[in-house]
């Protein structure tokens, strides 16, 4: 058992503190992404129009269906071979993309329960006052889902800052790639690793925080 | 700013077009930043044999080079896809590659070297390797070479994407391939308890790959005719010195 370099740890962690701006960015811009297509497959799904459900459940499936890794590389490494066009797409992008798919599949599901635990009297009532079916969805249910999908959904954020430890597969040099790369240099592995594990952890403890303050917000309302 | 990133990404990611301008004086060199000591980073630092001898190109040659470090494995496609334009990585000619890619005259001569777990004694030359587990870099020509053994059915390959020293280091695999003089600075700088078995086995010669189209040929021969000036002024010696002792950019 050897002693910790613990003079390396410390002039590791601001080289990888550096890599967390690209580590959130790639996270925010998939969650940003794949709120708006889950937000999308699950109306679908509530509303099941002919023909494109299908195209749906099978979208859902599949990206439910494989692991995150997987779907990178199929999309980074290998569907450029038919499709030359996407040799442009550069790693980061091809990240978030693979983020926005996967993430989304998984959110759909989420905000589709929640539209679903939307009481009825609500339906009824916005019917009532004469809106439309697109009216009633976006004033009315879908605030009101949008509390109930919350706390998961943050779930799937955290899920997704970790997600992008991935990229360094596709050549990204965010945190892990960082650590890799520095470890490679110095061969003190334990000492990499820990310290971008030490980084993530950190990163996610104060999402967590966030994420209690969101739901005693959000319940504010709702105080009985 | 941060919201302007954010939104500028994900409508990139939307239409899936990043695109980024390219301009015909720069060299895009691809390296994996993880095999020491031609290519690595200490501290966010991209540094190395390779480093110094493309700076030293981009020099002489009027070019602006730009690195990009990927995993290892994703060099060869990087560059068939254009994203890269050459590869400064200790690629080895090998005759599946110059069929597919426009190669310089090689800067470094080298060779294939066992290295194993210090005070290993049951192997001491690569017909030891029978019966035994190898590890080597992904995509790596090393692979090739131990496959062409005539005994390679009786050796376990194990490929890896990086830290192979330190699977051997730690007893995982009975040995790890690479090439001669990394794997001599390697012993010399690291901590890990290795040495090398025998001699090399094998003579490798190292060039930059470019594309073999009109664009990638013309590319390539601006980087020979700095090669070529660099070779005959001693600063390719110079570099090559100053990374290991001794003057690998000739033939012996």
């Amino acid at each position: 058992m050897r002693a910790l370099d613990l003079d390396y740890m410390l002039g590791l962690v601001p080289v990888i503190l550096g890599y967390v701006p690209l580590t959130l960015l790639m996270a925010a811009a998939g969650m940003v992404c794949a709120l708006i297509l889950a937000s999308l497959l699950a109306v679908e799904r509530v509303a099941k129009v002919p023909v494109l459900d299908w195209f749906v459940v099978l979208f859902i499936s599949f990206f439910r269906g494989t692991p995150l890794l997987v779907q990178l590389f199929l999309f980074y490494y290998g569907l450029p071979q038919a499709l030359s066009f996407l040799t442009k797409v550069d790693g980061v992008t091809a990240t978030i993309m693979g983020l926005t798919l996967h993430f989304a599949a998984y959110m759909a599901e989420s905000i589709r329960a929640a539209i679903a635990g939307v009481d009825r009297s609500q339906w009824e009532a916005a019917q009532s006052i004469g809106m439309t079916q697109g009216q009633m969805m976006l004033r009315i249910i879908l605030p009101q889902a949008a509390r109930i999908a919350a706390p998961t959904l943050v779930n799937y954020f955290i899920d997704m800052v970790k997600g992008t430890s991935l990229a360094f597969t596709l050549g990204v040099t965010e945190m892990m790639g960082a650590a890799q790369k520095e470890a490679a240099g110095s061969f003190l592995y334990f000492e990499a690793y820990l310290v971008v594990a030490m980084v993530y952890w950190v990163i996610v403890e104060a999402l967590s925080q966030g994420q209690k303050r969101l739901e005693t917000y959000l319940n504010k309302a709702f105080a009985r | 700013m941060l919201k302007q990133i954010v939104t500028a990404t994900a409508l990139a990611a939307v239409s899936g077009t990043a695109v980024f301008a390219q301009d015909n004086e720069t060299l895009r060199v691809g390296m994996s930043g993880g095999y020491f000591p031609f290519t690595f980073v200490k501290l966010d630092e991209l540094q190395g044999f390779e480093v110094d001898v493309m700076n030293a190109v981009g020099e002489e040659a009027g070019l602006e080079v730009e690195f990009e470090t990927m995993a290892f494995s994703g060099l060869i496609g990087a560059l068939d896809a254009g994203r890269i334009d050459t590869i400064a990585n200790q690629i080895t000619i090998t005759s599946e590659r110059e069929e597919k890619f426009a190669f310089t005259a090689p800067y470094v001569f080298d060779g294939a070297q066992v290295v194993i777990k210090e005070g290993n004694e049951e192997i001491g030359s690569v017909e030891d390797l029978r019966g035994k587990t190898v590890a080597v870099n992904l995509g790596s020509n090393f692979e090739q070479l131990l496959n062409e053994l005539d005994f390679a059915d009786e050796i376990e390959i194990k490929t890896y994407e990086s830290n192979i020293a330190q699977d051997t280091a730690l007893g995982r695999v009975d040995a790890f391939v690479m090439d001669r003089v990394s794997s001599a600075q390697l012993i010399q700088e690291s901590p890990l308890p290795l040495e090398l078995a025998g001699k090399p086995f094998s003579e490798i010669r190292n060039a930059l790959p470019f594309q073999d189209n009109d664009e990638g040929r013309a590319l390539r021969d601006r980087v020979d005719t700095a090669l070529e000036s660099l070779r005959e002024d001693g600063t390719l010696a110079e570099i090559s010195d100053k990374w290991f002792g001794t003057d690998i950019t000739k033939a012996e």
